[in-house]
């Protein structure tokens, strides 16, 4: 892709924006354009694996062989989202391992909401009810984005969110007709997990820094704001319809707008976990560096296994005494 | 109405059980439902599921007695032998699923070269993971396009 | 095409009932252990390798590690459904995952050793596969109709297992010096457990697998190791503990702790 930017290929580019066309990896593109869609992209890719470790760890500990199953398929589909995007990114011209380094070395994000703990099985209810479903408003709306690869990648993982959040919806409506023990455990996971679902779509429009060059190239097509209030009009309902209370005494109904009106969200608290002083940034991030570390020398050998392969030279270390290889 | 009336309605109905992780195809397209068999005490019901850990099984049930619960008393039997088997996706379903973007299983014969990419039609396409975010799939990437796609494993 | 599809199979015979009379020796309960040990394998293996999730060397890994875990679980659930039939004291195969003791369970000691490193976890699963696949195969003839279906099922799965775990045992074993010295590291620590795998008979209502795959495990064994430019270990002694007994390693017992914790500590819950 020739990178070289004049006011006429940029005029023709938003003109195509303008015109509603899907713009292609081997398109010209402003360079602002790319590097926001690297960020967007590679950042929803980190967040998929990442949140791995959340759910990971309640996968031993799941109460019945169906919950394990449920929980396992869905740490999969994670695992697999990230690897699309992580491919769909690439496209952009970054490789994979630049994009793991970037984020390795605390240059790049995930999703804030991954620096929660779970602390009980009902967050696994919570967090495929609340945080999938919030998942699932934000990716509707990028699935209609302006970047191809983005917008058929959020199609694709739109689908298998969907059966995520119906998946979490059912565990937490099954926990809260249980035992008390049961209700108490998922009221306390709502409760953790509510007010963090609603920071995950970013801060006010006011405060958002990415949003108008990002509205124009109709990359993001709804607001922060609006893409909150659909998804709390959407949940308070679901909840109501299991008896489960949201956290907030500020919650109701306003006729006129059709909205249901929240109380204020604690910024600071979103501010400080994005500064990475959350509850579990730096556990998270030991864990992702810990086993990118441990899983170096495994990566070695497959790419010495694989050169070794392809130019079929004779292998270095059927002899003995063994020989270091020169590459390590 | 007369059994093979009951039958007929019973498979339009069912077509519009969609499995939850490809739901562009309901489960009589994608080889899900094995049987259906209208008997004196009711409608018997056959399925199969796609893989052993197939966590989408319990909604298809779920959704299948859901669906069926207007015609009379249901029995539905979950059957692993014969296994699933990819041969029994209909052409029509095939279809669907390059429109959709996942590149149906190829047939008995797969060599990766006859892996089509699902937008652009190039074979050039090369395979990133043996395994993919459902156990049916793994993931590949065109060498034309630069797309990753999915495809439905044949098994 | 699906109407079509639908006559031919209704035609299918339904599955026949596990077989009662079959080898006057053959208790019932000796039919329930058996399948027991079968499940039970896959449960603990399948818990192993989900106790990577989130850590593992690669991404392309961490679809693998988790979708074999899938299906040892899932084919585990199949298996204990059929036991608690054969056993046919109303326990459901929840009850029989989750609510028996160390000394109850029947897998193999291979199974049940903690992950290690990456090349400890490939060699352990190399080891189960090789041993798997032929077991499978066999268990397509079985007479008792609902472990035939199982294992037609489970043998698909099993050959994509045995690819891979085959695929790393040649990357590591052939890739660089360090990764063939874990290899073989973990081999010779994990060879220890392959004279177990061997032990059990095999039930005639169950299966008709004879001595023969013991050779044919061996011969799998041999012929990648020698590929993998990993040696062969000296023959291991008999076992001291057996698994299938109910006598396990310490590890078993702090497994169980762990996957067992909400149905202990909540009796009678829902979930």
């Amino acid at each position: 892709m020739d990178a070289v930017e004049s006011p006429e290929r940029r005029a023709a580019f938003e003109a195509r924006i303008a015109a509603g066309e899907v713009i292609e990896p081997k398109d010209w593109m402003p360079e602002g354009y790319r590097r926001q869609l690297l960020r967007m992209m590679s950042q929803h890719a980190h967040s998929e694996v990442v949140g791995m470790l959340p759910e990971g760890n309640w996968i031993t500990r799941a109460p019945t062989l169906r919950r394990k199953i449920g929980l396992l398929a869905k740490v999969q589909d994670e695992a697999g989202h990230g690897l699309y995007l992580y491919c769909a990114a690439e496209s952009l011209g970054v490789s994979r391992d630049e994009m793991l380094d970037a984020l390795h070395d605390g240059a790049a994000r995930y999703a804030s909401i991954f620096n929660y703990p779970t602390l009980s099985w009902a967050d696994i209810g919570a967090i495929g009810w609340l945080v999938d479903g919030a998942a699932v408003v934000n990716q509707t709306l990028l699935a209609k984005c302006s970047f191809g690869p983005y917008a058929r990648a959020m199609l694709r993982i739109c689908r298998e969110e969907n059966f995520h959040r119906r998946q979490g919806y059912e565990i937490v409506a099954t926990l809260a007709r249980g035992t008390a023990a049961q209700r108490a455990m998922v009221q306390d996971a709502v409760n953790r997990w509510w007010w963090p679902t609603l920071m995950m779509f970013g801060p006010p429009d006011a405060e958002s820094a990415n949003s108008e060059a990002l509205m124009r190239w109709r990359v993001k097509r709804q607001s922060n704001d609006a893409q909150r209030q659909w998804f709390i009009n959407l949940t308070v309902p679901q909840a109501n319809a299991i008896g489960i209370e949201l956290p907030d005494p500020e919650l109701e109904f306003d006729a006129e707008s059709g909205n249901w009106k929240s109380g204020a969200v604690d910024w600071d608290e979103f501010r400080r976990v994005l500064r990475g002083d959350g509850p579990c940034n730096h556990e998270r991030m030991a864990a992702r560096r810990r086993a990118h570390e441990e899983g170096r020398w495994v990566r070695q050998a497959a790419q010495a296994f694989e050169a070794r392969r392809r130019t079929r030279a004779p292998r270095e270390i059927s002899t003995t005494p063994r020989r270091e290889p020169a590459h390590v | 109405m007369n059994a093979a009336g009951t039958r007929s309605r019973a498979i339009a109905k069912l077509r519009t059980v969609m499995d939850p992780e490809l739901p562009m195809l309901n489960i009589v397209e994608l080889g899900l439902l094995r049987e259906v068999e209208v008997e004196e005490d009711g409608l018997h019901i056959t399925l199969t599921p796609t893989y052993s850990g197939c966590p989408a099984i319990e909604t298809i049930v779920a959704e299948t007695r859901r669906v069926l619960a207007d015609l009379g008393p249901v029995s539905l039997r979950i059957a692993h032998a014969p296994p699933w088997t990819t041969d029994w996706i209909t052409e029509d379903a095939r279809r669907k699923l390059r429109a959709a973007g996942i590149a149906p299983p190829a047939g008995r014969v797969a060599q990766p070269e006859a892996v089509r990419c699902p937008r652009c039609d190039a074979t050039a396409s090369e395979q990133v993971s043996a395994f993919g975010s459902t156990a049916c799939k793994s993931l590949w990437r065109c060498a034309n396009c630069d797309e990753p796609f999915e495809l439905l494993k044949l098994i | 095409m699906s109407a079509g599809l639908l006559e031919t199979v209704a035609s299918q015979p339904a599955p026949a009932p596990a077989p009662e009379a079959s080898g006057a020796l053959e208790t019932q309960r000796a039919r329930f252990e058996w399948l027991l040990g079968l499940a039970d394998d896959r449960l603990i293996l399948g818990h192993r390798l989900s106790e990577w999730c989130g850590h593992a060397p690669i991404l392309e890994e961490e679809l693998a590690l988790a979708n074999i875990a899938l299906d040892l679980i899932g084919q585990a659930q199949m298996l204990f459904e059929l036991a608690a039939e054969t056993e046919g004291a109303g326990r459901s195969a929840d009850a029989l995952a989750f609510l028996r003791d160390s000394r109850d369970f029947r897998n193999m000691l291979l199974v049940e050793q903690p992950n290690g490193d990456f090349a400890f976890t490939i060699v352990r699963q190399f080891l189960f596969d090789a041993w798997d696949l032929p077991q499978l195969e066999a268990l397509c003839a079985s007479r008792y109709k609902d472990l035939a279906g199982f294992a037609a099922k489970a043998c698909k799965e099993a050959r994509y297992h045995l690819r891979h775990s085959h695929g790393w045992l040649l990357r590591l074993g052939g890739g660089t010096q360090e990764s063939n010295r874990r290899t073989q590291a973990a081999l010779d620590e994990l060879w220890r457990f392959t004279p177990e795998l061997f032990l059990t008979p095999v039930l005639p209502s169950m299966s008709s697998t004879s001595d023969a795959s013991e050779a044919h495990f061996q011969e799998t064994v041999r012929a990648a190791l020698s590929e993998a430019d990993l040696t062969l270990p000296d023959a291991a002694p008999f076992p001291a503990l057996r698994g299938r007994a109910g006598l396990h390693s310490e590890h078993l017992g702090h497994l169980l702790a762990e996957m067992q914790v909400l149905q202990r500590s909540y009796p009678g819950a829902k979930w």
